[in-house]
């Protein structure tokens, strides 16, 4: 029985260690060379 | 010209506002009485509440129709009294029912115009342009973020959890909402958000609008926990107006024997922008500037320079981006 509640204790608290690093996330931005630029003028012709 | 304008919410009041100049008579009509009168009561002449929908397209030249849902029906009582439509539905389901009436539109002569709101309307429009140099267009991808007025955040929060359809190989491919995270960059101040597949009609509207187009997905803006939560009902009261919304529209084609990609995007308050989208498009009904009659996106029906260019006359500005962007798909 002890066993049983240690697993189920293991458990629920890998499953929170989870829910965190998922609502967390772990990657960052990657690089973008360049940016945006409004179209007008020519563009619109 | 008699304009109806079918519910006066975020986009329905901008449609309205936006057509009040061009229209010689705009009736408003909402289930919710008040608001369509505080409407009415704002614009002024030639703005008249009309208390039912049928008396609204009876004799209209156009019905907008910027209700949550119901766009099916409402547009088969819009044609069955002799009114060419413009929907702003933005769901999978409602943009469907209305493809459905393609056959009806075509046989009566009447214009049914999809989707003709922010996104996937300006989203449409934007993949025609940027595909205007490709001698064939092999992929159409289109991420959007942020919501309008309260059905657009109850239609964001559904679409999470909603199946998906993506074209894929040419064939319609089912996916299951909220997977597919994608790294994808707005333009300023949105920046890169975090995007996944969700129930967005947009491949609907682009895969027929492209000849032999191999590949086109929808993706949209949620952070974790709005994906995590999805499943549940929305747990918060939606928001009367959202933030500053944003597209992105990447267009990967041919230019000869080389390969090519286009990137266009728009930011702008999502309900804003859908409501002049709406009511330009009503404009171009009207005026038959519609490619052809019968159901469909504004990717088949619009030219896109002239199109942008009134957009951008009404404020909604596109942008193209130069330069090489980061992404990267987890899953």
């Amino acid at each position: 029985m002890r066993a049983l509640r240690r697993a189920l204790l293991a458990l629920g608290i890998a499953a929170a260690i989870a829910g965190v690093l998922r609502l967390r996330g772990s990657g960052g931005v990657p690089p973008q060379g360049g940016g945006w630029r409004e179209l007008s003028g020519p563009d619109l012709r | 010209m008699r304009v109806a304008v079918i519910g006066a919410g975020a986009v329905g009041a901008r449609a309205a506002r936006q057509l009040h100049d061009a229209a010689e008579d705009l009736v408003v009509v909402d289930a919710d009485g008040a608001r369509a009168e505080a409407v009415v009561s704002a614009l002024g002449k030639p703005a008249r509440l009309v208390g039912d929908v049928d008396d609204a397209v009876t004799g209209a030249s156009v019905a907008v129709l910027a209700v949550g849902t119901g766009h099916r029906a409402l547009a088969e009582r819009a044609l069955e009294r002799g009114a060419d439509v413009v929907s702003v539905a933005d769901t999978l389901t409602e943009v469907s029912e209305l493809l459905a009436l393609d056959p009806e539109a075509r046989e009566r002569g009447r214009y049914v115009v999809a989707g003709a709101g922010f996104s996937p309307g300006l989203a449409c429009v934007l993949a025609r342009h940027a595909a205007a140099d490709f001698d064939r267009v092999d992929e159409v991808h289109v991420c959007r973020s942020g919501t309008g007025g309260p059905a657009c955040a109850r239609q964001h929060h559904r679409a999470l959890s909603a199946g998906a359809v993506e074209w894929r190989d040419r064939a319609w491919v089912r996916r299951r909402g909220g997977s597919g995270r994608e790294l994808c960059w707005f333009p300023d101040p949105i920046g890169a958000v975090d995007c996944y597949r969700g129930g967005l009609a947009e491949p609907l509207l682009l895969a027929p609008a492209f000849d032999g187009v191999q590949r086109v997905s929808a993706r949209l803006a949620a952070s974790r926990g709005e994906r995590m939560l999805s499943w549940l009902p929305m747990l918060g009261r939606a928001p009367e107006e959202g933030g500053p919304g944003g597209l992105r529209v990447e267009v990967r084609g041919g230019q000869g024997p080389a390969r090519a990609v286009r990137v266009l995007g728009a930011i702008d308050r999502p309900s804003v922008a859908a409501g002049v989208v709406a009511a330009v498009t009503a404009v171009w009904v009207v005026e038959g500037r519609l490619a052809r009659t019968g159901v469909a996106g504004l990717a088949e029906l619009v030219e896109p320079v002239p199109f942008l260019a009134e957009l951008a006359r009404r404020g909604v500005r596109a942008a193209v981006f130069e330069g090489t962007a980061g992404g990267v798909v987890t899953g």
